[in-house]
């Protein structure tokens, strides 16, 4: 893949990683053929930061955790209180690290 | 190893959820001599309602429990029906999870996960939504 379009791509998507795997996805998108940008883009990412405010204001009841595809966790905490309100706090300090987790995940799954 | 890690992590979690619930179930059945409205004594715990004085889809569950332990169960059912789900998970999941760590197990994760797939099916999403959305709409015509 060119060099400027993977620079665009983690310029724009950087934040939705951890930083510590982003030389890593920059080597392995180089690797790939210029024709799977398309697919690259049509990878469901999550932005961390609109997670945050996800969980912040809807946390309680899983909205969270369903959206980064934690459904049983989601119905868990739904079905807890937020796990007697400990969870949801928890949550909004885990969340962003969950989220961009998650989205190395989805990306793997392209990359490897 | 990643799996076992990821086994331990969802174990951990169950067991603080279960040890939160059974603290709070003692708390609340000593606030008032045992009673089921011991719950009205303690602070509530709903993030939610503090914050917006509306009560949430799960508001009322402790009371719920507190009346089908002393045999209540239509006390039960009208303070919260989700009540009967976590009292069967609180007293399930440790004996579960117990057979799991001896047997050096994980069929408590797997049993998990599949049920994570067959919720994401939309004719078993689509009924979940809507009684837990009803419930939510019988909460607040409770009004607590």
């Amino acid at each position: 893949m060119d060099e400027n379009k993977v620079d665009l791509f983690l310029m724009t998507k950087g934040k939705y990683f951890r930083s510590e795997h982003l030389m890593q996805i920059r080597d392995r998108l180089r690797r790939r053929e210029d024709s799977d940008m398309g697919l690259l883009h049509a990878l469901q990412l999550h932005d961390p930061t609109l997670l945050l405010i996800v969980s912040i204001l809807v946390g309680h009841f899983g909205i969270d955790r369903f959206m980064i595809g934690d459904t049983g966790l989601g119905v868990l905490k739904l079905i807890t209180c937020g796990g007697l309100g400990i969870w949801t706090v928890v949550d909004w300090f885990l969340i962003m690290g969950l989220t961009r987790d998650k989205n190395m995940e989805r990306l793997q799954t392209f990359i490897y | 190893m990643g799996r076992l890690s990821d086994r331990n992590r969802f174990y951990g979690l169950i067991i603080a959820l279960c040890a939160a619930g059974y603290i709070w179930l003692f708390l609340g059945m000593q606030a008032d001599g045992f009673s089921p409205e011991g719950r009205q004594e303690l602070p509530g715990v709903c993030i939610f309602k503090h914050a917006t004085t509306i009560p949430c889809p799960s508001c009322g569950s402790t009371r719920s429990v507190l009346h089908i332990l002393h045999g209540d169960f239509r006390g039960g059912l009208y303070w919260n029906p989700l009540g009967f789900i976590l009292l069967v998970g609180l007293i399930i999941a440790p004996v579960w999870i117990a057979h799991d760590l001896l047997r050096r197990k994980n069929s408590l994760h797997i049993s998990f996960r599949r049920m994570e797939i067959w919720l994401r099916k939309w004719w078993v999403a689509l009924p979940a939504i809507v009684l837990v959305l009803a419930n939510w709409v019988w909460n607040l015509v409770k009004g607590y």
